[in-house]
């Protein structure tokens, strides 16, 4: 074990709960607790402490509690070798029933494993360079960033380096390692938010300053953004950060958050409550005195939002390379599909895959010779589609009931089939952006979403149905989330609903309308209004 | 997985009353099913006259593993 670290709030006598666990054992010990004992004596071995302290490795205990873990694996800044994926899948095929999912931080999820399996697939995974340590846990989680970085026309300098430097910086840092809550890194220099700066707690958005007659590349730094169940967005600080300067500002902005974040209740230990707290002033000042001097803030380079969408085969900013934005829909494939993947990006492309905070994936650096071969590929005909219709191609969905704990309803496959079903009904050729999530907690980041479904259970006659509350509105692009409506819809009922809408918004819209700033323009009493003459018994 | 040994669960319900209230309530039980039948038991308990529910959902649930397990219950709204 390593040597244990003197935290300054460690004799504070009113931390919760689990800061008296991360006192008494480091979260990462617990690896070398599950490679050495746990994987060979079983579940029944496993020490209730060291249960919470399993996030450190990236796994969680799945529903129902019954010996099966869920794990997380690290794609830093959505990147990744088809050797990689292949060592994913190959997991997945072994121990995970042969299910792979994307999240909407661009990592990626297995289900099933049990502790025994779990030394074997560290190793698997370390063997590619790849790791699921600290993507749970009270760390520094898997690093978004924007997955055509290097090739993007759209980008103003490439970020792979130095999300690799911040990659290699926090992973396993004991310094970092005990952090009061999850903290979640995003860097892009995609002019159109790729990797969403707002909901983050740290993140990174191009931005330009001319300094001694010379026009630098750099970045303005948003603190203090995240979702679940009060969300709250980012603020942006007074700076700008040359490229270089990243990993300090980075280590600067942990070590406040490490040292300063509220420790006492753990429902109030997210960076955004100091960041509330302290505002943004406060926050710069304590920031330039632990890692010095920082130019003020420049010009902001970010116009708009994509939303982190991708579709198309689209030209880089090598002349002559392209890439596919593909579809995978609710984020959810199987380890043949993602060998498949695999293959398409060594035949056609540079032999890596791209993971989307869409829970979508794409294929990088395709000559142009071969992207017409590449659009017939069954895979990209039949499956992950370029040009996926409206509805399939934009749902977002949590886990839900099939794996999750705190899920009051399913989500995962009913988000898909409610996806093909609006598709199969309504013709709509703009994206309409839908969430859905099974509790507050918006794992599916409900609160950016178009249309944002959340689910309740009601009572009914006929015993209990699942239902979801709709909330409108949410966007990015003028940050804004989305607001509830007065409807709570029972899944019966939800398809019809939603289909309605629709169809509403597509009459009423003006050229081009987003769904959001339709919410915006109509106002949310107009959308009431619509929502209760659907539900008016005829 | 026997339904005893579940784990329990602090419940966030709605109710929504026939004369337009909204009432929130806030149980513990081992399962959705448990949770809107002690519920109702609760909703009984509190009124004289029986209330008329027009809707009961079941919101949030989280688990009792850590003291303190809570909810606020809003009746105006904050930021
Ligand atoms: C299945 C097991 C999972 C459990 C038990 C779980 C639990 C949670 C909890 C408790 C929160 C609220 C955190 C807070 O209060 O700060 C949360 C937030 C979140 N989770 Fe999960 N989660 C799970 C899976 C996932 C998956 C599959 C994804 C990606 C698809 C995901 C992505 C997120 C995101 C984006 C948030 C919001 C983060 C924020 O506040 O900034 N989680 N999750
Ligand atoms: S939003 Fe809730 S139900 Fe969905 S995965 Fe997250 S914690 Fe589970």
């Amino acid at each position: 074990m390593a040597e244990r670290k003197q935290w300054k709030w460690a004799a504070d006598p009113s931390l919760n709960k689990m800061e008296f666990t991360k006192l008494e054992k480091d979260g990462l010990d617990v690896i070398e607790t599950i490679v050495n004992t746990y994987s060979k004596e079983g579940f029944a071995s496993i020490e209730s402490s060291d249960m919470d302290r399993f996030k450190w490795a990236g796994v969680y205990q799945q529903r129902p509690k019954d010996g099966h873990f869920m794990m997380r694996v690290r794609i830093p800044g959505g990147i990744l070798s088809s050797e990689q994926a292949r060592v994913l899948a190959k997991i997945a095929e072994i121990y995970g029933r042969d299910l792979v999912d994307v999240t909407t931080r661009q990592a990626v999820q297995f289900h099933w494993l049990t502790v025994e399996s779990l030394a074997d697939i560290f190793d698997r995974l370390a063997s590619a360079g790849l790791s699921s340590f600290e993507a749970c846990g009270d760390c520094p989680r898997q690093i978004m960033g924007n997955p055509l970085a290097g090739i993007d026309p759209h980008e103003v300098l490439d970020t792979r380096p130095i999300v690799a430097e911040l990659e290699k910086f926090f992973l396993l840092n004991r310094d970092f390692s005990n952090l009061p809550r999850k903290y979640k890194i995003s860097v892009s220099a995609n002019i159109h938010n790729a990797a969403h700066a707002q909901i983050n707690d740290l993140a990174f958005t191009p931005a330009k300053k001319v300094m001694a007659g010379e026009e630098v590349i750099g970045f303005h730094v948003w603190v203090g953004g995240g979702l679940s169940a009060k969300p709250y967005l980012a603020k942006q600080l007074d700076v700008f950060v040359r490229p270089e300067e990243v990993v300090k500002v980075t280590a600067g902005v942990t070590t406040l958050f490490r040292d300063f974040g509220y420790r006492q209740k753990r429902t109030h230990a997210r960076l955004k409550f100091l960041v509330a707290d302290w505002g943004p002033e406060k926050f710069t000042e304590q920031l330039l005195e632990l890692v010095g001097e920082l130019e003020p803030g420049g010009i902001d380079l970010t116009s708009g939002w994509n939303g982190g969408y991708f579709y198309g085969i689209h030209e880089q900013r090598q002349a002559g390379l392209y890439y596919a934005g593909l579809s995978v829909p609710v984020g959810r494939m199987n380890a043949g599909e993602l060998n498949e993947l695999a293959r398409l990006a060594d035949e056609y492309g540079d032999g890596t895959i791209g993971t989307c905070n869409t829970q979508n994936v794409l294929i990088r650096n395709i000559p142009e010779a071969k992207v017409a071969a590449f659009r017939e590929e069954p895979m990209i005909v039949n499956r992950f589609k370029w040009q996926p219709n409206t509805f399939v191609g934009y749902a977002v969905s949590c886990t839900g009931t099939e794996y999750c704990n705190l899920a009051i309803v399913e989500t995962k496959e009913r988000m898909r089939s409610l996806a093909q079903y609006l598709d199969d009904t309504v013709v709509l050729e703009t994206p309409l952006r839908i969430h859905m999530i099974g509790c507050p907690n918006s794992c599916g980041q409900r609160q950016i979403a178009d249309i944002g479904l959340q689910g309740a259970l009601v009572k009914t006659s006929n015993g209990m149905v699942e239902a979801f509350d709709i909330y409108v509105g949410g966007t990015l692009e003028e940050p804004q989330f989305n607001r509830k409506l007065n409807a709570r819809i029972t899944v019966d009922r939800l398809g019809p609903f939603l289909a309605q809408l629709v169809t509403l918004y597509k009459a009423d819209r003006q050229e081009g309308e987003p769904y959001w700033r339709y919410v915006e323009r109509v106002g949310l009493s107009h959308i009431q209004g619509q929502v209760d003459a659907i539900l008016q018994p005829a | 997985m026997g339904e005893e040994q579940a784990e329990s669960y602090l419940y966030k319900l709605e109710a929504v009353l026939e004369e337009g209230r909204l009432l929130t309530v806030v149980v513990i039980a081992k399962t959705d099913e448990r949770a809107f039948s002690s519920a109702e038991n609760n909703l009984l308990r509190h009124t004289i006259t029986p209330p008329r529910i027009k809707e009961l959902s079941l919101v949030e649930k989280k688990p009792l593993g850590r003291q303190g397990v809570g909810y606020v219950v809003e009746t105006s709204t904050f930021t």
